[in-house]
């Protein structure tokens, strides 16, 4: 900017020069020459030294001070945070004991616990119960006809109609009906057990390995779990309801009959009487 | 070339015949040139250059030495959290292991579907039919159905009030607990759902929600609990039942003997 003003400055300085026609205009272009360079184009003067000193001072107060006090404190509360994790929350050592304790709590329990759940625990010493006892512990689920013609040799089948009342007949049926439904949602049961110890190994070996981050998922898949399992054995006490419920209303059912007989019986000795 | 050198004469010429106009378009010229400004070694300058000096050396000093204290001590953090506290591959491994979890809970939902039906006779499949129905609006057939097989409470000219009254009982506590079992079953096919849809969620959680979605599995698991416990009361109440019915027959064994007792002695007395 300053070149290019001093360019044009000297063009029409130049121009006004060599124009000139007497020696007085030569003399008064210089003059009005010198005035407009030391007015117009000269730089403005300098500012004075003790503004600087003073400016570069604060400057340098600040960063001393308040800045390098804000950084002390930052510093002293990242490393604050740094010695609260690795130290109290999250120490390295505890989480490895955590993890080793996990490892050797499966080692000390895991196969022992199986061995004592599969213990065999079968006990008929005949052919037919033998055979209905190996139906209902097998843990096994496709194989329902068998338990029912287990049960049916072994306990007999539901008497014929010339045989039996209608009403022996239809509570006889029930009580069956309701003890195999049981043995049936106990295989059922069973074998669930089984996926659900399998799923508990698997949790616990997962967490022999796991970190703080991860742990939150199994422990959350661990009270999914839980859900299940308490699905599994609501399901096991609604088998059980549904027997006992069966069972007083059997012992109820010869209640009323008991009062049906003696009606009649009531009905047959007034007949003797009156005919006697 | 002799243009040039003609033209150079020319202007040499023309300056001789000019001096003075040369010599003051010079001086002005001279006056009006931009010089450059002054250097660094003027007083103004020297200090300017040593107030700045200082303020770089404590720029590198203060916030720099401090800055580079605190990203450390942020490295170190951050090493730490991803290394120790939320390693990305221990997260994967657990993500993973419900993934397979819920391979394994879709076994057991479709254990629990099978049908175990058994009866053969058709009063006692209607019945058996209701209870392992699993769906709650079925409970309004179930005291037709378990009067259909067990019968209704005696007329009054067929049994004593007492009779009567013991037998209403035991129908009412056995058919509560049959619809109970059928609520329970319907509650906790719900639960096994509900279930598969918190273990869906955690698969896709972040360590940081991940505790949201279990302390929502702790409340279902509270609930189930709850279920449980109202399944368990129900048995309790038909056991309680059943003991009451065997003290009842001992009473009115009791109370039928001393009936017979005076009976007896009457016809005896009137002989």
């Amino acid at each position: 900017m300053h070149y290019f003003s001093f360019a044009l400055f000297a063009f029409v300085c130049g121009w006004l020069m060599l124009a000139a026609e007497s020696r007085r205009r030569v003399v008064a272009i210089t003059v009005a020459g010198v005035l407009v360079s030391t007015l117009v184009i000269a730089p403005p003067p300098a500012e004075a030294q003790g503004g600087i000193i003073q400016a570069i001072q604060a400057v340098l107060n600040v960063i001393n001070g308040a800045i390098q006090t804000a950084l002390n404190a930052i510093n002293t509360t990242r490393s604050a945070i740094n010695n609260l994790y690795q130290n109290l929350i999250w120490p390295v050592q505890l989480i490895n004991q955590a993890r080793s304790q996990v490892v050797q709590m499966i080692n000390q329990y895991r196969t022992l616990m199986a061995s004592i759940l599969n213990l065999d625990l079968h006990s008929a010493t005949l052919a037919t119960p033998q055979s209905l006892e190996n139906a209902i512990r097998d843990h096994q689920v496709n194989n329902f006809s068998a338990l029912t013609q287990a049960f049916g040799n072994t306990y007999g089948a539901i008497p014929l109609s010339t045989d039996a009342s209608q009403a022996d007949r239809d509570m006889s049926d029930m009580d069956d009906a309701l003890t195999l439904d049981s043995l049936k949602t106990l295989k059922v049961s069973d074998s669930a057990t089984d996926l659900e110890l399998q799923a508990a190994d698997s949790i616990e070996t997962t967490a022999s390995e796991a970190a703080p981050g991860s742990a939150p998922f199994l422990t959350a898949s661990a009270v999914a779990s839980s859900i299940r399992s308490q699905a599994l054995t609501q399901k096991m006490l609604a088998a059980e309801l549904r027997q006992e419920a069966a069972h007083i209303a059997h012992q109820n059912g010869f209640r009323k009959r008991g009062a049906a007989f003696s009606t009649q019986l009531r009905g047959v000795l007034m007949n003797l009487l009156q005919h006697n | 070339m002799r243009q040039a050198r003609e033209l150079l004469r020319k202007g040499a010429s023309w300056i001789r015949g000019h001096k003075l106009r040369v010599i003051l378009l010079s001086l002005v010229l001279t006056i009006a040139a931009p010089w450059p400004a002054e250097g660094q070694f003027s007083p103004c300058c020297a200090i300017l250059a040593a107030g700045l000096s200082s303020i770089s050396s404590a720029l590198q000093s203060v916030i720099g030495g401090g800055l580079n204290q605190i990203l450390g001590i942020d490295q170190s953090i951050q090493q730490f959290e991803q290394n120790v506290v939320w390693p990305q591959n221990l997260i994967n491994q657990a993500r993973s292991l419900v993934g397979n979890l819920q391979g394994i809970f879709n076994q057991i939902q479709t254990l629990t579907k099978i049908q175990v039906n058994s009866a053969t006779l058709p009063n006692a499949q209607q019945l058996e039919t209701n209870l392992l129905s699993r769906n709650a609006n079925q409970i309004a057939q179930t005291s037709a159905n378990y009067t259909a097989l067990y019968g209704s409470v005696p007329a009054a000219t067929d049994a004593s009030q007492q009779v009567r009254d013991i037998v209403d009982m035991t129908d009412a506590a056995a058919q509560a607990a049959m619809k109970r079992a059928i609520e329970i079953d319907a509650l906790s096919d719900l639960e096994l759902q509900a279930a598969s849809q918190i273990n869906q969620s955690i698969q896709n959680a972040a360590p940081g929600s991940a505790p949201i979605i279990e302390a929502q599995a702790d409340a279902w698991l509270v609930r189930a609990n709850a279920y449980t416990q109202a399944a368990t009361a129900d048995l309790m109440r038909l056991r309680a039942i059943d003991l009451a019915n065997s003290s009842a027959d001992i009473k009115m064994g009791a109370t039928n003997t001393a009936s017979l007792r005076q009976q007896l002695m009457n016809l005896l007395q009137h002989n």
